[in-house]
């Protein structure tokens, strides 16, 4: 079982030496087909870890592997150790199979590209990174997984480096990313400094030491979540990171990296629970962030920033239910909003795939003539993004909102944003399908609808449609395996790891789920009456529609807070220190140089005489030497 | 009455000695500071048989007077030449060192050799500075000498053919 | 021994040597410098002979009939160079020929 759990975090590293090392022997195809093999054998030793796990008592499940100590002091020890627990198994079974899925799709999307290698040596180095980051043993190993999930994040953005935007993306999403590392970081000194050790038991250790500490320690791991799961303030990469092929922002921006921060938190939990008020504090976070998402992506025109937004709002849920406790909900919220988000990016990719790279949903309409099949995946997978029964979001959502109920007055008030976000799910999710599946195929679609040879049925290659409908499944039966409080495995398996704090009764379940249901139902009638049948205008707001459209001056205000003397600064030092004081330092020795040499070199007079004199008078000093000494 | 005509003696030959060492410094024309030379040698010589050498200074007049500096006026006659005026002129700092140079020189072989006690010269014997005792060393104790300095000469003699080769792309006609 | 002393010579010895340090820095025209050079070596000479009348051996003498070998070749190339010079209508002024010049 600790082998399996060895293999599933190293098998995908391999993929990316071998892809590296074979270089341009390789061709593309055999680098993806490398990296998905890689991936999948990832995900079927973590399945094979999942079942030993599953055959022990719950109480013993919880494995720590050490293969050697990688830092160790006299004080400090810190081992390169993985821990295998329910918890980060589960995540080992997310990341690993949605992965390969998602891995599989890009052999069909990037076909074509001339990086292709480079692109599976990207995504495989990005698997072993998050799969470092969910098994590692120890918090210094996850937060060196956290930098590596990062940097792959950074690489992949900018894959397509012709692109400025794609650069400014990567670079945005990097800085943004170090800002929360940073945090974390300060987080983790505080730690090693009270409790001398960066295992996860010094979070329980950390207990005895004073209550600002304690703060000061969880608020920088929660900087850290919300930095790497864009919640607000910490948001505005992720738009931009939709610049990224878009298997890459399914894979990292939708199912796997960006859910890190509510693994961390339900990770943990610990010191999180004896900091309640940050605690309530990422509750706040997720609760503002699921609104605002879901008002921003209203008035979004590319789609791949509608489903982005999307992801941010339904992480905001995730951070509510971790928010008031309720982790095993969280976490299985993370793992239908993996299925049904990575169904939407992949049915979005087969859209653009064959509208020839077209992501602007005004120049689509009526692909439901064109491309029937994506259009029903893509159907079922807004459903379960709502959260219709019985399809997956139904089950996760809804024990969330049933969880905030449960946590008294702070959590009713997270309830009804909870509720109101479900009303704006449904809208916006419904307003894209409608927009781009109903009418009449556009002009543009007409024009430019092509599918390229070896496709099935017309809508897309056969390696890129299989993972879409594998998900597609998924998001339909993927809830079954909890409801609400009849059956619960899946909070069992992980309770062991992260008790819950709340427990909800029977009644705010059920309360929860009718609303939301409703509320989502709402929304979707809104869409259609407006989109769909066009029996009603969009309502005129000119200043909310600005706002909106502004994506609420965030970018606006990091720019002018941020960007911008930042900017200033370096070009002031650049001309006022580095220049004149260490280009001009450096100067100044090779002219220095110089100088002596062509002083030295007027010796060389070429003249006999003067040699002579030379000496003749080395000669007497020497003579007077030796006379002084003897 | 002896030791009165070897210092007459010697007095003169130093005296010929160091007046035709300036001589040999001072004069514009190459071809009397080859004469002037000529006559150092001689003086030399004569202050070698004082000092009981009398094959070096019969090699001296030989070899050194009679066919180095023969040579000497050879080339002399055979480049023409007047040298330059040496002591007229603006005198740099290079005549002002070389002055101090050669009299700091001068002064501290002074000093050295004043300082040694050298009172009590060896007896020596008939056979002391003879063809015979100086051909005996020569091929006994300082052998290795002796081979090196025929072959310092046998380099000097292909280094004069060499440079005295007649090269028809260096002449300018002649 | 008769007459003077051994410093007497050497007196002399240093003396010559320093005329010749003297032209040898001092004058301008090869040959000239050639023939202080001389002056120089015959110096040397002297106090050499000097100082085997005063130890009595004669590796003194052996030495001195090698220096004159030594001088003689020395002489050969020299005088060998300057007439190369001429022929190739070099001014036979060691101040002008600077071509070594750094």
């Amino acid at each position: 079982m600790i082998a399996a759990a060895w293999i599933c975090l190293l098998a995908p590293l391999g993929a990316t030496l071998v892809i590296t090392l074979a270089g341009m022997r390789i061709s593309g195809r055999t680098a993806g087909w490398i990296a998905t093999t890689s991936t999948s054998v990832s995900f079927v030793a973590a399945v094979v870890a999942f079942a030993k796990l599953l055959s022990e008592n719950p109480e013993d499940r919880s494995h720590l592997s050490t293969a050697w100590t990688w830092l160790g002091t006299d004080q400090y020890h810190f081992g390169l150790s993985i821990l295998l627990d329910p918890l980060s198994v589960f995540m080992m079974l997310v990341v690993s199979g949605v992965g390969s899925l998602i891995v599989a799709y890009s052999i069909g999307y990037m076909d074509g590209e001339n990086e292709e290698r480079r692109y599976f040596a990207y995504m495989a180095f990005f698997v072993f990174s998050m799969l470092m980051l969910v098994q590692a043993g120890n918090l210094l190993l996850l937060l060196v997984g956290w930098g590596l999930v990062g940097l792959s994040s950074y690489l992949l953005i900018g894959f397509h480096q012709e692109r400025p935007s794609a650069i400014a993306a990567a670079k945005k999403a990097f800085i943004m990313n170090a800002v929360g590392d940073a945090t974390m970081a300060l987080a983790l000194f505080l730690l090693i400094l009270h409790t001398g050790s960066l295992d996860f038991g010094s979070l329980i250790a950390i207990s005895s030491s004073s209550s600002l500490v304690i703060n000061l320690v969880a608020l920088g791991l929660l900087g850290g979540a919300v930095t790497k799961s864009a919640q607000v303030p910490l948001h505005t990469w992720l738009p931009d990171a939709m610049e990224g092929p878009t298997p890459v922002s399914a894979l990292i921006h939708a199912a796997t990296m960006v859910t890190a921060g509510v693994y961390l938190i339900a990770r943990t939990h610990n010191v999180f629970e004896l900091a309640p008020n940050i605690l309530d504090l990422a509750a706040g976070l997720g609760a503002v962030t699921l609104l605002i998402a879901g008002l921003i992506a209203l008035v979004q025109t590319d789609i791949k920033r509608v489903i982005a937004y999307s992801t941010m709002s339904q992480i905001g849920y995730m951070f509510v239910g971790v928010g008031v406790g309720a982790y095993s909900n969280g976490m299985y919220h993370l793992l239908t909003h993996a299925f049904f988000k990575a169904l939407l990016f992949l049915a979005a990719g087969l859209l653009i795939h064959a509208l020839a790279g077209e992501q602007d949903m005004r120049k689509m309409g009526g692909m439901r003539v064109l491309m029937p099949r994506t259009y029903w995946l893509f159907f079922v997978g807004g459903l379960a993004l709502v959260g219709i029964p019985p399809f997956a979001g139904f089950f996760s959502k809804d024990p969330i909102l049933a969880a905030a109920l449960a946590h008294g007055t702070f959590g009713a008030i997270l309830w009804v944003a909870g509720v109101v976000g479900t009303f704006l799910t449904g809208l916006y999710t419904f307003r894209m399908l409608f927009m781009v599946f109903w009418g009449e195929p556009s002009a543009y679609a007409r024009e430019h609808h092509h599918v390229g040879p070896g496709t099935w049925s017309r809508e897309g290659p056969l390696v890129m449609f299989v993972p879409v409908v594998v998900l597609g499944v998924l998001s339909v039966v993927g809830g079954w395996i909890q409801v609400a409080d009849f059956w619960t495995p899946v909070s069992n398996f992980l309770e062991v790891s992260a008790p819950p704090l709340v427990t909800a009764s029977g009644t705010q379940e059920a309360i929860s789920s009718i609303f939301a249901v409703a509320f989502g139902l709402v929304g979707i009638g809104v869409a259609w009456a407006i989109y769909g049948a066009r029996r009603a205008e969009v309502p005129s707001a000119p200043g909310v529609q600005s706002a909106l459209e502004h994506k609420l001056w965030f970018d606006w205000l990091y720019d002018r807070a941020f960007y911008r003397p930042s900017v200033w600064l370096a070009r002031a030092l650049y001309r006022w220190f580095e220049q004149p004081v260490i280009l001009g330092s450096l100067r100044e020795i090779a002219a220095g140089a110089k100088e002596s040499g062509s002083l030295v070199s007027r010796l060389q007079t070429g003249l006999l005489r003067v040699y002579a004199l030379a000496v003749a008078s080395g000669l007497a000093v020497l003579v007077v030497v030796f006379i002084s000494v003897r | 009455m002896g030791n009165v005509v070897v210092w007459i003696v010697w007095i003169g030959a130093a005296f010929g000695c160091i007046a035709s060492g300036v001589a040999v410094v001072s004069f514009r024309n190459p071809f009397y500071s080859a004469l002037a030379l000529i006559g150092n040698l001689g003086s030399l010589a004569v202050l070698y048989l004082l000092l009981s050498a009398e094959f070096v200074a019969a090699a001296q007049v030989l070899v050194y007077a009679g066919a180095v500096m023969v040579m000497f006026l050879f080339v002399i006659a055979y480049l023409g030449g007047e040298a330059d005026a040496p002591f007229v002129g603006r005198h740099g700092w290079q005549t002002v060192g070389a002055i101090i140079a050669a009299a700091a020189i001068f002064v501290e072989i002074i000093v050295a050799v004043g300082e040694s006690s050298l009172s009590h010269p060896a007896k020596i014997d008939a056979s002391f500075g003879s063809p015979a005792e100086i051909g005996r060393l020569f091929l006994t104790d300082h052998l290795l000498a002796f081979e090196v300095t025929s072959i310092v000469l046998l380099a000097a003699a292909v280094g004069g053919v060499v440079l005295g080769h007649h090269s028809r792309r260096f002449d300018a006609g002649t | 021994m008769l007459g003077p002393d051994i410093t007497w010579y050497l007196a002399i010895s240093a003396i010559l040597f320093s005329i010749g340090v003297l032209g040898v820095l001092l004058r301008r025209s090869p040959l000239i410098v050639l023939l202080s050079l001389e002056i120089m070596l015959n110096g040397g000479n002297l106090a050499l002979i000097a100082f085997s009348r005063q130890t009595g051996e004669g590796t003194g003498q052996v030495f001195a009939i090698a220096v004159m070998a030594v001088a003689a070749s020395e002489v050969v190339v020299g005088l060998g160079l300057i007439v190369a010079m001429s022929r190739r209508r070099l001014p036979l002024d060691v101040d002008r020929l600077r071509s070594l010049r750094g």
